[in-house]
This record gives C-alpha cells, structure tokens and sequence, in this order.
C-alpha cells in the first residue's frame, strides 16, 4: 500500500514540475518587458536595469528557473508588487477563510446531495425520481454569481437576517459569528456542487444497484434497506471520494466567483486581485499554493481508497 | 409420490415491459420438484429458463408482469409480500448464480457475507457466525475454511468463489436450491468439482435442486429429471434417461442430434436450421415450427400451441406429432468420409514460440518478472487439415494464435507462413502476408463494426489492399454472402440488425474475402447457442473442403474439438503438453492432463455416468508457475522427480502422439478405481 | 452518404421527447435573435440618462440600466457574445482535445503518458482560475476570452475521447482492421474515429454549457470581454451594485443565462440517455437486467 501511494504521488510529481515551469514561464509570455511591468510604467531605464539585475533575469534561463523554484521550495515566494510584502504572508493571511469555507461547502453539498441522490436511485424513473433530477440539474445549471445574487436578495436585502458581504472571524474565536459569515457563500457553492454530488452519485448507485451481487444480496433474504446501504451504497461511494475531492480542492481558489459576490476575503479574491493590478509575484504565488493543495487532495483520496477498497494492497 | 413437492409451479406467465407492448419470456410454465431430487432445466437463450428461476425465488425486477402461481414448501412466492418473500428466501431457498466473479460484494469478507443472510433474518447469532461461516466453508472443501472467511472475494479464485456461493445458498439449510447455470463460467476441471461439491451437498441436505444449464451434458450427468424449454415453454419433460433415449419432442430430438459429442465421431453435424425466436417475435401456433422437420407447413401447428401432454408413463411432451418425433435417427451418422492424408509442405510452421508479458511492480513499475503467456509451442498445419489447439483459460491458446497473426509481439521463436518467415518482417511485409492469413473472433457482436453497413464490412479487406475492383467489387462481395450462406440483399443492413449466428457467417464472409490459405479460428462457436454451433461448424466444414483451407482452430470445448480437428495440441500454462491425431488423444490419450481433460467433459448420456479423475486445485498463477512439469501439483502421477525436472515434449515410444510428462501411458487398468480413489482424496 | 441518415433518426428520437426539444427551440430562437439582433430596431448602446434603472415597463421589457439602456437589447446582443464565444471555445477545445485523446488511447504508451500528463497540468486549476491565468498573460479581449475558455475545455475532449477509444481498441472489430493489415492511420480514423462520435458529441453540448457559464464569470469578475461590448456577466457585474434600488437589473439577465444554460445541460442528458438506452439495446432483450 505504501508503494501504491508512493507511486501516485510520483505520478502527480511531474504535473506539478510541469505546471510550475509553465507558471514561472508566464512572465516571459506577457507582452512586452516583464520587468518594466514589474517595475512601474514610470520607472527609469536604470531601475529598470537594476530590477533585472536584483531578479537575476539575466542569468541563463535554467538557472533562472532553478533559483526561482528553490527559493520556493523555501517557502520564499517573493514579494507582491504592489504592497512589498511577502507573497506566502499575505497568502497565509486569505488561506484560512477559504478553507473553511471550502469545508463548509463540501459538508452541505454532501448533506444536499446523498440523500437527493439515494432517493431517486431506489426508484429510477418515479416521479420522485424525476423530480429530483430536475433538481439537481436546476442546482447544476444556475451560476453561483446569479444563486449568490438572488440569496442577497433574499437574505440580506429582504430579509435582513444575514450579512451580504462577509468578513473572516477565525472559527474557534466566534462560531456563531463565522456561520453567519459564511452561510450564504458555502450556501451558494454547495447547491452547484450538490448537483454534480446527487448526479454522479444516482448514477454509481444504479449501476451497483443492478450489480450481480446485489441481486444475491436479495436472493439471501437481506431487507432491502440493508441491501442498498450495506452493499450498494458501500460500492458506490469508492468512486464518488474521487469526485468529492475534485469539488473540494477546487473550492480552493475555484470559488473566486462566489468569493467575489459575497467579497469574501479568501485565495481567490487575492488572486483576482493580483491580476487586475498585473502583481506577477503575487499571481505565481497564489497557483503554486493552489496547485500544491490540489495535490496534497488528490493524496489524500488516494489514502482514503486503499483505506476502504480491500483490493487496492494486492494489486 | 406420496411426499409433497417442495415446488410446485402451475401456470407461470412472465411477461415485461417493452417499447411495443408486453413481451411474454415465460408463457405458461408449470414444474414440480420433490425433495432429494434434481431437476434440470435445459434450454438456449430466450427459452425462458432463467427467467423462470427468477420468478421461483421472487427475484424478478419491477416491470416484470407475473402471472400463475409458485408454491414453495407450501407458501405462494407469487402473492407473498416484501416480508414474507424476504423470510422465504432466507429459509427456505438458495440461490447459485452463473458467473461467480460478479456475484459476491468486492467489499465484504466472504465468510460475513455467507452468513449475512442468516444472521439479518434471526436465524444465526452474530457471535456465532464467525464459526458458522467457517463451517460452511469447510462442508464445500475450501482449506483453511477459518482464515479464508476473513478474506475478500478477490483473494479467492474462480472455483473457489463459485464453492463460497453455494456455501452461502447453503446457510439458511434450504429445501430448494435453485442453480442457475453454475459451472458455465467456469474452466472444465473446475466444473467437474463444482458439480461433484454441489451433488455431494444435495444428497447430504436432502434439499430439492433445480439445475438450469444449456448444457445437455451436465443435465445427463447431475439431473434426475428434465424439463426442455422453448419459446417460454416447457416442451417436454421426463426422467433423464427417457429425455435422452426417448425424446418424443422433435426439438429435444434434434437438438441431441445437433450436438458434436465426445464419444462419437461423426463426419456431420444435423443442425437445426433458423434460429430460437425472441421473446418479442414468436410465431403463432407451435413456436417451433418454423425450425420443425416434422411440423413446418402443416396447418394444425401453425395454428395451435399444442398443450404439455402425457406420452408414456413418465414424460410429457407439447407436441401435436408427439409420437412421431420419437426414434432420434442419428441420419447424420454417415460415415467419416476418408481425408486424403495430408502429405503437403506445412504451411505454417510455428517453432518455439514464447510471447512474455512483463510483470511491473513497486514505485517506478519496473518489470521484475515476466508472465510466460506461451512459452516454447511448436506446431505445423499443413494445407486443408484443421489442427486445434485446446485447453483452459489461461493456457496460452489465444494468445498463441494471435502472435501467429502478429496481433502479439512475441519473445522468441520462428513462425513460418509457406517457407517465409514472418518475424523480421516490417509492416510492408506483414500486410502482404496477412492477404494469406486470417482471423475469426470468438465474439460475433464486437467483431463487426457497428457503423458500417455489412456489405462494406465484408469489403472492407479488399478495399485495403486495393484489390475490391480487380477481384470484382460488388459482384464478388455478394458472391461471399452466398458462399456462407446469407442472402446478398442483406448487405445494405448494419450489424446490430442480425443474430450471432449471422453474425459469425459475416465475419466469416470477411476472413475469406482475400481468398486466404489459412484460417485462425479463435473459439469461434463459443459464444453461439447450441443449435447454432451445428450450423456454423457444418460450415466450416464445408468450405475447409471446397476451397482446401488449413484451420488452426482454438478452442476449450473439446467435444466440438473432437469433431472438427484431423490433430489436437492440448496447451496447460503456455505449453503444449499432447499432441497427436485427433482418434489418439481422444481415445489413447497418454498425458496425465489430457486424461484428467477429457474425463471432466459431461457427456450427453446418462447411462456413460462415470467416475471421473477429479482434479484438485485450479490452473496457478501463470506468473509462477510451478517447477519442474507445470503440472505437477496436480497430477496424479507425479512424483518428486516431477517437481524437479521439467519433461521433454516427445513422442511416447510405440503410440501416435508426443507428450511432456516423465511417465507416459495410458490410464492404467481400472480408471473407475482410480479415479473413485482420487475423488475420495480431494 | 449513410452518416447523416443515421443522424437524422438520432435527432428524430431525440426531439420526440419534451425536454430536448423545448431545449432545441429556445436555443435555436435565441441563436435567431442573436443573428439578427441589429435588424431588430434596438439598440444596446442607446443611452437615456433620464430614465435609467427603471423596472420592465412596455417600452423596455426587461427595464433599463443605470445608464438608460435597454436591457432587453442587451440581453439579445449579450446572446450573440455568449454563443460566438461558446462556439469558438468549443470549437478550439475540440480540435484540440479530440486528436490528443485519440493519439493517447490509440496508441497507449509514452504517447498516452506524455499527453494525458499534459493535459492533467491543464486541470490541477479549476477551470476559471485556468482562463483568468490565461488572460491575465495576453491580455483581455474578447478574443482572448475565448481561447481562454477553449483552453480550459481541451482536458474534458481529450478524456472523454481517449476513453472511448481505450473500450473501443479492446474491441474485436478494431483488432480485425488490424488482423487483415489496414495500417494504424486506416484503423485510427476509419474504424476507431467513427465510433467514437457519439460521447463527443455529447461532450460538444455540455461543454457550450460550460463555455457560456465561464464567459459570463470571466466578465462577472472583471476579466472577460471589455466593455461597452453587451455581455450577460458584465451586467450582472453592474447589475449587483444596485441590488437595492433596481433587483431587475440583475435577476433578469441571470436569469436568461440560467436557461440557456438549462437548455444546454438538458440537450445533452437527453442525447446520453438516448446512447445508453442504444447501447444496451444493442444486445437484444437483456432480460437478464430485469431481474433485481
Ligand atoms: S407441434 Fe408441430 S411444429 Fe410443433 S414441434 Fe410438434 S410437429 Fe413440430
Ligand atoms: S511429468 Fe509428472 S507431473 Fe508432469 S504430467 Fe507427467 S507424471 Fe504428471
């Protein structure tokens, strides 16, 4: 098992080598002298020339890019054009606000979806079934910039029962405080991904439900209740984990839609911001650390397989 | 009888729902079964016979219209509620599904699942089902019954797992036991220890058995009784001994004619022609009668469905002509016609060939080993002779006929194809040589391609090579579809529009399109029903003779083997292990595997029950295979000598075939004996 | 010759269901509008500072912005951004994507490896963040949004291809082309090719889906087409400001990108569902999947 994991992450190794070459990379691509946009439109030939130099931008291209990779690897991201301030501090700074509302959002959408998607498993093709589906095809086809609006609407603007834009508030330090934060962005994320959650979720569940070995299930005598949660459901989740990490990690900087709507201070945002104000620095650090949470689910899938699938040791 | 029946079926309709309205798949089945007794149920697919079993057990789907009545034990399965069909199924029925690879939960240790039925119906403590589990275990030979239940279905092999069902269908102590084709998925040797497991189980239970199987020889071998179904329908029924000696129905008479047999050997199979009708598309009156010798054009069947009859004191049969059918006249039993001894140059001449497949493993997948898919097989087909290659699953058959193709890559070895060798050839030279070789795939329904229409798929060959206009385009495309029996205006139809059998005729059409000289056959009737295998292998046949073809046919039906070949290669794990004329290793087989093979083949014949040399274990892991002879841990005549060395393949002084194994011979006076002692050993 | 036949009767059955074709007549009608959207007599750039953000009244359906112009007419000019950009994206997506998922699963090996490993770095970043890289690298305009989008639509052709020609490859009828000596390029794109359309096609409508709900994003957070060019996401951008004084403003444009985006997502289950009722016809009655 341990040789199985290893060797996932040996494969993830080369996307994230890949990718962090292509996200040093996107320097050079922007048009024009990346150092003069660096710099500041006003800046002088000189501070030009200087700025080169203090980067080692004229230095061979693999130095370069090693030197850059290693100081990364260190936890030195560089500094943000606009504030000078370390990247990886003002990262730090957003990190928490998404995550949780990263895991606020997965548990709703995971309450939202299962339940959704048992219920018409059980029944394919009643009525309940259908409407369920449309259900979830309505939770899957509604933009969250739009959900998120007709929430405000609703909540803050009607109602008045909840804040339309939403600071952070460490959980620990005010819960209450933090739901109500981050109610109606998890709200919002987790009725899209509860679609994809109850969709894929039906579907495993009616393959399995039409398995061999259900149909010995039954031939035993087990109720059905049994039947659907001790041997399909059980089935039918190993290839839902995957998907539930890919939702997941894709919340991490992924939200920066329902982010902006609800101006939610997450890795998003940031990100967003650093590219409108063009904070090179700023944009490679925010991709690298997303890239390297996507990776870091992606391994903790891979664990939780071998954990549930008896078959993943042996082969 | 004075004792009640454990079932007792009247009147079974079983109809689902379909784009045009319901489909009858069970049309009016009534069955009795008594306890200590086995019933089989023979039929092809469509017949019904499944679906019967399903409704028997409840176990049939939603849309399935049910009509008629199923007593078990006294209770109406038919009008019995979720609660009660649930109790009734955990004490009362057991149920043996087909493919054992799909019929157990890759989650859940396989003793919890063996007793999961018991202990959610009360029946079983959950302290105690430990033990249990480990007791059912051990009554259908698994070894180390206590450590194996803690394991997980992938951990078991094949044969195993099918024992672990019918543990399980034993837990609740049935009274019926309900098997639905049991030993179908399974290699021949792993299906004679299943039958003598479950046969075994039957007559220390007592329980009543229903034994659904389209195969004629496990019926003779296992069932006390028959039913043949037809067109949802039982056709005819009777003892064992009456069906297969006395058929009164014209389908059982012909579809026993229709069967190539082990114990025989004759020139020429008697197909039954058409096909067995689709639920959807019965026809009216007698739904065989449009395949019917006896029946077809007469007014009276077209008209009627003629009722299940008494004829005699035992057996009953539907049949309007009951009498006449009877007398299966074997009118195939021509003699074999004299082949001219085949004394040509060999056109293909294979010479130690090995294909590896390289076994990666740990971190960075480095090959740490190889698999010896085949390892060293020698052969030679001359032209116009049909040699076969058989044996189990994982031999190395297929795999050696597609390196011959050069569909493999191969690791050692020569093939040679008319003197030319075709292993340095580069894909120029291979083209070319594939003009003169073809193809036939084991599955009619993947080997077409589904978007073309099947005129363009018989044309598609020509086309590539660039000869569909010199060898006369349509003309000569249409000419094929005559040549296998198809009317050339189906050629604007696609593939889904037809049955397997036609199916395999258009892949044939195909293979002979570049007028090739040998033909490699992969089982290529194995997928096909019965009374269908008779028609495509006359077929072959037929064109073998008119166009001097040379077969290399590959196949694990050794009865179909026994008909068709003029020399038989039997393969264990990758090597030839016998090889000789086909009369020698069918009835002087010297290898103690060849031995063991063919006493496992079910032969149609009640009265030929006989003890036979049950093999212990399974085929290992062709990743490490045994020392010495493969064979050895199986064998009954190996000694540590055997597990050394690995023997010569030679030819055995003073008999017509060769063989690898240290002590040749054959079967040693009494095989009743021996075998009876070797049966009571595993 | 016999493709386009077998075409037809796929949309026959597909239309003869409700849910496709009330689908296929909104899209088709909005496709109309956006086409013909300057002969309509409306104008989206029209300003009338005296009567802006207004609710719907009979003069504007859908009310007016804060600038005074109808919104109505930039919904049906905003169309005509949203499709030309879906088409384009899906367009370069497909003819990226299609080609590396079949090379992949055809060949298998170093080029499976070497391809899909690229392709998994295009999706280690949620798809908006991809294309927000993307354009913050050349630049914003609507043709980069577009490409911005194909791009982040390339890994979805390239698995769903790739997959498709992996089950077929095992299959026996490609193994056949090769047995009687078609070369690899004939196998690829005579034998394999065909077959694979089905899946891809469904791919085509969900990924137009995906396309026009990036395109709103990408201009709801700023990044997208430029103003003054009429885009659903940029309205609903300023549309959110004035939540308080004009709701309308952002609901309405929402919710037309709401069901097109419906329409889109039900086109392409009722085409899956048609394939897979297909795909198990195939091999007759299958009453062995009645049993339960
Ligand atoms: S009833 Fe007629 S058609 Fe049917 S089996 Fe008898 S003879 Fe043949
Ligand atoms: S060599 Fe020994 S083990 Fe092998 S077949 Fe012969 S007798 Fe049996």
């Amino acid at each position: 098992m341990i040789s199985y994991l290893l060797r996932r992450i040996l494969q993830l190794l080369p996307v994230l080598l890949i990718a962090s070459v292509l996200v040093w990379g996107m320097i050079y691509a922007v048009p024009g002298n990346p150092v003069a946009v660096m710099v500041g439109e006003n800046a002088s030939a000189e501070q030009v020339a200087a700025e080169t130099a203090r980067l080692g931008l004229d230095r061979p291209v693999a130095v370069q890019y090693a030197a850059w990779l290693g100081s990364a690897l260190r936890g030195d991201l560089g500094a943000s054009i606009h504030s000078r301030e370390p990247v990886l501090k003002l990262i730090g700074e957003r990190l928490p606000a998404t995550l949780q509302l990263a895991a606020l959002a997965t548990l709703l959408a995971l309450a939202l979806g299962i339940p959704v998607a048992l219920a018409g498993a059980v029944a394919p093709n009643s009525w309940l079934d259908r409407l369920l589906s449309g259900w979830s095809a309505l939770a899957l086809g509604v933009p969250t910039f739009w959900l998120g609006i007709l929430l405000i609407l609703l909540f803050a603007v009607e109602l008045r029962w909840l804040p339309s834009a939403s600071g952070y508030v460490a959980f620990w330090d005010a819960p209450l405080q933090t739901l109500r934060n981050t109610a109606l962005p998890a709200l919002t994320l987790a009725v899209y991904v509860s679609g994809i959650f109850a969709r894929f979720l039906r579907a495993s569940l009616i393959t399995e439900l039409n398995a061999d070995y259900v149909r010995t299930a039954r031939a035993k005598g087990l109720p059905e209740r049994t039947v659907v949660m001790r041997h399909a459901l059980r089935n039918a989740l190993l290839p839902f984990i995957t998907i539930v990490g890919i939702m997941t990690a894709s919340f991490i900087g992924g939200a920066v839609v329902t982010e902006s709507v609800f101006t939610y201070p997450g890795i998003g945002r940031l990100l967003i911001q650093a590219i409108s104000s063009r904070d090179y620095p700023l944009i490679q650090g925010c991709i690298l650390v997303i890239l390297g949470i996507y990776v870091a689910i992606n391994v903790v899938v891979d664990l939780v397989y071998a954990y549930v699938d008896p078959r993943i040791e042996y082969s | 009888m004075k004792v009640d029946p454990v079932l007792s079926v009247r009147g079974l309709q079983v109809s689902f729902a379909g784009a045009e309205g319901p489909v009858p798949a069970v049309r009016g089945v009534d069955l009795d079964v008594w306890p200590d007794e086995v019933l089989g149920i023979v039929g092809e697919s469509g017949s019904g016979k499944s679906v019967t079993a399903l409704a028997i057990a409840g176990l049939l789907a939603g849309n399935a219209q049910v009509r008629g009545s199923v007593f078990v034990d006294g209770q109406d399965v038919v009008r019995a509620s979720p609660d009660e069909l649930r109790r009734l199924r955990a004490e009362r029925i057991g149920f043996i599904f087909q493919d054992p690879t799909t019929t157990l939960n890759p989650l859940m240790t396989v003793g919890r699942q063996v007793t999961e039925g018991q202990v959610a119906a009360g029946r079983l403590a959950r302290g105690e089902a430990g033990a249990r589990a480990a007791a059912l275990l051990r009554e259908v030979d698994i070894a180390d019954p206590v450590g194996r239940a803690g394991q997980y279905p992938h951990q078991f092999s094949g044969g195993m797992r099918q024992r672990a069902v019918i543990a399980m269908a034993m837990a609740g102590r049935p009274r019926l036991i309900i098997a639905d084709e049991p030993t179908t998925a399974l290699d021949v040797t792993v299906q004679a220890q299943i039958l003598s497991v479950l046969a075994r189980r039957q007559a220390e239970t007592g329980a009543a058995v229903i034994l659904i199987t389209h195969d004629l020889g496990v019926v003779a071998e296992v069932a006390h009784r028959v039913a043949v179904m037809y067109g949802g329908r039982v056709v005819e029924t009777g003892p064992v001994r009456d069906i297969f000696r006395n058929p009164r129905h014209p389908y059982t008479a012909a579809l026993l004619n229709s069967i190539p047999r082990l114990d025989r050997a004759d020139s020429r199979l008697d197909p039954i022609p058409g096909q067995p009708p689709m639920p959807a598309e019965l026809p009216s009156g007698c739904a065989f009668e449009p395949r019917c010798a006896l029946g077809r054009g007469q007014l009276v069947c077209r008209a009627s469905d003629p009722p299940l009859e008494p004829q005699g004191p035992a057996q009953r049969a539907a049949c309007h002509f009951a009498g006449e059918a009877a007398a299966p006249v074997r009118a195939a039993a021509r003699a074999a016609e004299p082949r001219p001894e085949p004394t040509a140059e060999p056109l293909l001449i294979v010479d130690d060939l090995r294909v590896h497949y390289p076994i990666r493993a740990g971190v960075l997948r480095r090959t740490v080993g190889h698999v010896r898919a085949v390892d060293g097989v020698s052969l030679s087909v001359r032209p116009g002779e049909t040699v076969s290659l058989v044996g189990e699953s994982g031999c190395g058959k297929t795999t050696t006929g597609r390196a011959v193709m050069g569909l493999v890559k191969t690791a050692g070895g020569r093939i040679l194809f008319d003197g030319q060798a075709l292993g340095g050839l580069g894909p120029a030279g291979w083209r070319k040589a594939r003009r003169h070789m073809q193809y036939i795939f084991q599955d009619p329904y993947s080997s077409l391609n589904p978007v073309k229409p099947v005129g363009e798929v018989v044309a598609e060959p020509l086309r590539i090579h660039g000869v569909y206009e010199a060898l006369g385009g349509a003309r000569y495309v249409a000419g094929l579809f005559e040549r296998v029996g198809l009317s050339p205006r189906v050629m604007e139809r696609y593939p889904r529009e037809f049955s397997g059998g036609q199916k395999q005729r258009i892949g044939i059409a195909r293979a002979l399109a570049l007028q090739p000289r040998l033909l490699i056959l992969d089982e290529p009737v194995a997928a096909l029903d019965v009374s269908i295998q008779a028609q495509i292998v006359n077929l072959l046949q037929d064109l073998q003779q008119d166009l001097g073809l040379a077969y290399l046919f590959i196949a694990h039906d050794l009865s179909v083997v026994r008909h068709i070949s003029d020399r038989v290669a039997v393969m264990y794990l990758g090597r030839i292990v016998e090889e000789g004329p086909k009369d020698a290793i069918y009835e002087r087989p010297m290898h103690p595997y060849t031995q063991s093979l063919l006493s496992a083949v079910p032969t149609p014949d009640p009265d030929a029950r006989r003890h036979r040399i049950v093999l212990e274990g399974e085929i290992p892991n062709p990743a490490s295979p045994p020392t010495g002879c493969t064979f050895h841990p199986r064998c009954f005549r190996a000694d540590e000598r055997c597990a050394r060395e690995a023997p010569a393949f030679v030819p055995v002084p003073g008999e017509a075939t060769r063989a690898a194994c240290h002590y040749p011979g054959p079967l040693a006076g009494a095989p009743a004996g021996e075998a009876t002692s070797l049966e009571a050993a595993s | 010759m016999r493709l386009p036949r077998r075409i037809l009767a796929f949309a026959g059955r597909l239309l003869s269901q409700p849910g496709p074709l009330a689908s296929v007549l909104f899209l088709v009608g909005l496709a109309l509008l956006a086409a013909f959207a300057d002969r309509l007599g409306i104008d989206p750039l029209a300003q009338d500072i005296a009567a802006s953000l207004e609710g719907p009244s009979a003069a504007h359906w859908f009310g007016t912005d804060e600038l005074g112009r109808d919104i109505g007419a930039r919904v049906i000019h905003g169309a005509r951004t949203s499709l030309i950009t879906a088409a384009g994206a899906v367009l370069i997506a497909g003819a990226v994507g299609v080609p590396i998922g079949l090379v992949a699963g055809f060949f298998g090996g170093w080029r499976d490896a070497a391809l899909m490993r690229a392709v998994d770095v295009l999706m280690a970043l949620p798809g908006i963040l991809l294309a927000m890289a993307l354009i913050a690298v050349i630049g914003r305009s609507q043709s980069a949004a577009l490409v911005a989008v194909g791009i982040t639509g390339i890994p979805s052709f390239a698995r769903v291809t790739r997959a498709q020609v992996l089950s077929l490859r095992k299959r026996d009828f490609v193994t056949a082309v090769e047995a009687f000596g078609g070369t690899p390029g004939y196998n690829m794109f005579r034998t394999v090719l065909p077959n694979a359309w089905s899946p891809i096609l469904v791919q085509v409508v969900v990924l137009s889906s995906v396309a026009i709900l990036l395109e709103a994003a990408l201009a709801f957070l700023g990044v997208g087409i430029p103003p003054p060019t009429p885009s659903w996401g940029e309205m609903l951008r300023t549309g959110k400001s004035y939540l308080h004084d004009a709701p309308h403003y952002a609901v309405l444009p929402g919710l037309v990108l709401t069901v097109t985006i419906l329409a889109f997502d039900t086109l392409g289950r009722g085409m899956t569902r048609l394939l897979e009722d297909r795909d198990s016809g195939a091999s007759g009655l299958k009453l062995e999947q009645a049993s339960r």
